[in-house]
């Protein structure tokens, strides 16, 4: 994003320019917690082998978004920032990935009285009030203002999703669960990768063997506790060996429709998924949860900021 | 001029960034983008015309190690990954030409083209002297990217003079590089050779095997080089006007050549000299040792004085002397050493040079006449180049592959001396002449003694140009050569090169893959660097349309070394087909074979109708000359006080 022109403007008009990068700019924020899951498989949770990895039947295709905040100036002390959230699909075809769809929107997030004040200096920028229910708290208000930016990413997300449903019928592999659309969640050639176990589903032994799984060994299904939107199956699978890292070293949530939550279909899309560890995306420091294919989606969208 | 999709564009970063003088610019991972292509950039109303000079691939891959781990150190695993990587393709070129040239800046951000036809002319700055009233673009090559093929052409100005010229011609032996391109070349200006420059014609110096030996006969031609041909604009044909000339054998009758089948008899003759050609260039016999002022200002005197016209010194000969061959020569020195040992003590002076001196250069004028008998005749009966005639479009090929490196120095030395002559008094026949002399390195080595010859081929690269003496040369290791007479060279032909040579610093400003590209040319193309050129340039060349020395020599095997009555018998069938050898044998049983060679040199001199008649008519008086008799050996001198030491 050019900023430089609109910290001009916010300067000519009489807010308080100002330069900072949020430390949650480019990120999704998170609280940990247990919200136990429904176990669908067995009676007990265990680490299952997935078997040999396969490659995945092509057509494939990656879906994810990225974001970026800056707080641009204040109106009194309560912050303007500006936004750009993208998201987009690349699909592969002969081992190549392509961009199939795409979508990027540029957002003003604020107080809505700091947005009137700094409407002139905003431009066509899509303005995201923030609530106004309490008096201002410049920390509180980004911390607000960072739930916004990650909502609207998400909503991109789906929005270019479903364009991408609409044109294709092959498999989709979408960074984060599906659960944030219920069209996603019925999909049955829709697989969501969840690098985040901040919400974990067990306690106990089960977490035990949740969080232990060897490299190559999927969990037990389990229905998640949280998806009560749009219910999914799910299963953690451990891509990489943990031992001599961290315990969560290689551990993703595959989340899938009901209708594929089946031992055969997840023993299936687990090997697909073992298959797609390569090429490994290092230097990147999520590289052992980090598929090569997101990885190329979040690269795409980054390069092509304006 | 845009109407194809780009295949590139121009990037730029603060570690590569674009200069005036190169830019990088990346590619679709499948493009026809290879080292050496031309390619056009356009940005608003600036043109830039670059050569792709280097290469790169590289993926999103940081370390190698991540690599073996994804594979799990199984290479054969590696080739299964389910995603290819990113990976770019980005070549940095070297700008040939902007358009607009003022203000030269930066390379901008724009797209890249392939160069097509138009463009490559543009670029390599063709259009200053191709497709006007007075073109001078003589058809070197076809330049060939991306399925695009496009004629190169050198400007004569700078190829024969008089703003730059002479070629120069690197590359490994065996690749067709040096004699194909020359061959090439060579007709490639004969028949584009624009009229308003004037007449042209070629010296070819062949020296090793059948090289040039077959200029004048077809070669069998496939169709790709048909095509070549065609779209450069040239007829695939022998060069018309071809003669040949070789030093004869020690024996004075064989022709010493490779070229002595009876069908190719026709235009090829024996290159004879004698004394007052061979005195003029005495420098050239002489080691550095022995060049001296005392040496010089005897030889002067002989060339002055003595050669050629009659001298009278009655104190060594009441009989005037008239000195025109070799035995006479020696007839003259010999009378001079027995009037200094007549004298006895006080005789080591004669005419103010010591006899020391003139021991010397009697010494080394024997020694050419001894060493390059066949080339030097005793009786002075010589047989030359047609100075004053030569033809336009023609070419003369001397043929010194068989003879001794002195007399090779001295056949190098006369010929470019009498042609340098003639083109400064305009009388040679034509106003231009290409000197072809191969290996180079041997001429004019980088290290070694300062020879004559070396100097006169500094001489003829420096200054040659604007008497329209224009220098082809050719060696396998350009490194090897006098850094100027290849430095003067405005044109230079670089085919398949060694790795070796390719490291010397002559080669630096090179790029790597420009370099590896070089070290694996595959036949038939070369590298280009041309005045009007500011980068070198990659181009292919058709084979030349004259039979090779491999097939020239298979079709016309070299005739077996003929006893002394058959070859006199051949020679003068040259000249009268119904001369029978029986004849000749009869004619000259039981004659001392000198007086046959004199015979047969004047018969061949004056190519009379009847050469027969004339042949007897020669044998049966006594031609001019006379026979020397047994040397008896100088005679020792006598204690004296020699100024130049043992």
């Amino acid at each position: 994003m050019k900023l430089d022109g609109i910290r001009r403007a916010l300067g000519t008009s009489g807010v308080a320019v100002a330069r900072a990068v949020p430390d949650w700019s480019s990120r999704r924020l998170e609280d940990a917690s247990i919200k136990p899951g429904h176990l669908v498989e067995g009676t007990h949770l265990e680490g299952i082998p997935v078997g040999q990895a396969e490659s995945w039947p092509e057509p494939l295709a990656y879906l994810d978004g990225v974001q970026r905040s800056e707080i641009v100036g204040y109106v009194g002390t309560s912050p303007i920032i500006v936004a750009e959230i993208a998201a987009a699909v690349r699909e592969r075809r002969r081992r190549q990935l392509h961009t199939v769809v795409e979508e990027r929107r540029h957002l003003a997030v604020g107080r809505p009285h700091a947005l009137a004040a700094a409407a002139g200096a905003l431009g066509n920028l899509e303005l995201v009030p923030l609530p106004d229910d309490e008096p201002v708290h410049p920390a509180r208000d980004l911390a607000r203002a960072a739930q916004a930016v990650d909502q609207r990413r998400g909503a991109l997300e789906i929005v270019v999703g479903h364009r991408y449903r609409d044109r294709s019928d092959g498999w989709l592999v979408v960074d984060g669960p599906l659960t944030e659309s219920p069209r996603w969640a019925a999909d049955a050639r829709t697989v969501g990768v969840c690098r985040s176990h901040s919400v974990l589903p067990f306690i106990g032994a089960d977490l035990d063997c949740y969080l232990r799984l060897p490299a190559g060994h999927r969990s037990s299904i389990y229905e998640p506790g949280t998806r009560s939107l749009a219910p999914v199956r799910a299963w953690a699978l451990r891509l990489w060996p943990w031992e001599g890292q961290d315990l969560l070293h290689g551990l993703v949530r595959i989340e899938v429709a009901p209708t594929q939550g089946l031992s055969e279909s997840a023993n299936r899309i687990s090997r697909w998924l073992m298959a797609e560890r390569v090429p490994v995306t290092a230097p990147d420091r999520r590289w052992d949860c980090l598929l090569y294919g997101i990885h190329s989606v979040e690269q795409y969208l980054r390069t092509r900021a304006v | 001029m845009t109407a194809s999709p780009p295949i590139g564009r121009v990037v730029a970063t603060e570690l590569k960034p674009s200069t005036p003088h190169q830019f990088h610019f990346w590619t679709a991972r499948e493009s026809p983008i290879g080292i050496g292509a031309i390619v056009r950039v356009e940005e608003g109303s600036r043109v830039v015309y670059g050569v792709v000079t280097d290469g790169f691939a590289y993926s999103d891959l940081t370390s190698p190690l991540h690599a073996v781990l994804g594979s799990e150190g199984d290479p054969s695993l590696a080739a299964t990954e389910p995603t290819a990587r990113a990976e770019i393709r980005l070549y940095t070129a070297a700008v040939l030409r902007q358009l607009p040239e003022e203000p030269l800046q930066p390379v901008p951000l724009g797209s890249v083209w392939l160069a097509s036809d138009t463009d490559v002319i543009s670029a390599l700055r063709m259009d200053g002297y191709t497709g006007r009233e007075r073109a001078t673009g003589i058809p070197v090559g076809l330049y060939a990217a991306g399925g695009l093929e496009s004629p190169v052409y050198l400007d004569c100005d700078f190829l024969l003079g008089p703003e730059a010229a002479h070629l120069n011609i690197t590359g490994v032996s065996g690749l067709a590089t040096k004699t194909s391109a020359v061959e090439f070349l060579l007709g490639s200006i004969f028949q584009t050779f624009p009229p308003h420059k004037g007449s042209v014609a070629a010296v070819c110096f062949n020296v090793k095997g059948p090289d040039l030996c077959f200029l004048d006969q077809p070669a069998t031609l496939n169709p790709e080089d048909l095509r070549q041909y065609a779209r450069l604009g040239l007829t695939p044909k022998p060069f018309d006007i071809v003669r040949y000339y070789a030093p004869l054998k020690p024996d004075g009758v064989n022709l010493n050549t490779l070229r002595t089948n009876e069908a190719l008899s026709g235009n090829t003759e024996p290159l004879v000299w004698g004394l007052r050609e061979v005195l003029d260039y005495a420098e050239v016999v002489l080691n550095r040792d022995d060049i001296d002022a005392k040496a010089d200002a005897f030889i002067d005197f002989l060339a002055e004085r003595v050669v050629g016209r009659e001298y009278l010194d009655e104190m060594l000969r009441t009989k005037p002397f008239m000195v025109q061959s070799f035995a006479d020569l020696e007839e003259f020195f010999r009378r001079i050493f027995d009037f200094m040992e007549a004298l006895g003590k006080g005789g080591e002076v004669w005419r103010t040079h010591h006899i020391a001196t003139i021991r010397k250069v009697r010494n080394r004028l024997s020694n050419i006449s001894t060493r390059s008998k066949g080339l030097v005749t005793d009786d002075g009966v010589s047989n030359d180049l047609p100075w004053g005639s030569f033809a336009d479009r023609s070419v003369y090929v001397i043929d010194v592959a068989g003879l001794d490196p002195l007399a090779q120095d001295l056949v190098f030395a006369r010929v470019v001396s009498k042609l340098r002559e003639h083109l400064e008094r305009r009388d040679l026949g034509v106003d231009h002449v290409v000197v072809f002399v191969d290996e180079l390195n041997k001429y004019a080595p980088a290290d070694g003694p300062d020879t004559y010859v070396r100097k006169m081929l500094l001489d003829l690269s420096e200054r040659g140009r604007y008497l329209g003496l224009v220098l082809f040369s050719a060696q396998q290791f350009r490194s090897q050569v006098q850094r100027r007479v290849v430095g003067n060279a405005g044109t230079g032909i670089y085919g398949r090169m060694d790795g070796d040579e390719l490291a010397t610093a002559g080669y630096a400003t090179l790029s790597p893959a420009t370099k590896i590209k070089l070290a694996t040319l595959p036949k038939g193309e070369l590298m280009l660097r041309h005045p009007h050129f500011t980068q070198p340039i990659f181009v292919k060349f058709p084979r030349p349309s004259v039979l090779n020395s491999r097939e020239g020599i298979e079709r016309f095997p070299p005739a077996a070394e003929l006893p002394f009555p058959d070859a006199v018998a051949r020679q003068l069938r040259q000249l009268d087909r119904k001369v029978s050898s029986e004849a000749v044998r009869e004619l000259i049983e039981g004659r001392h074979e000198e007086d046959v060679r004199r015979a047969l040199a004047a018969t061949r001199r004056e190519r009379p109708v009847d050469a027969y008649s004339y042949f007897t008519a020669c044998l049966g008086r006594r031609i001019a000359g006379e026979m020397v008799g047994t040397r008896r050996g100088i005679p020792a001198l006598k204690q004296v006080d020699d100024s130049y030491g043992s």
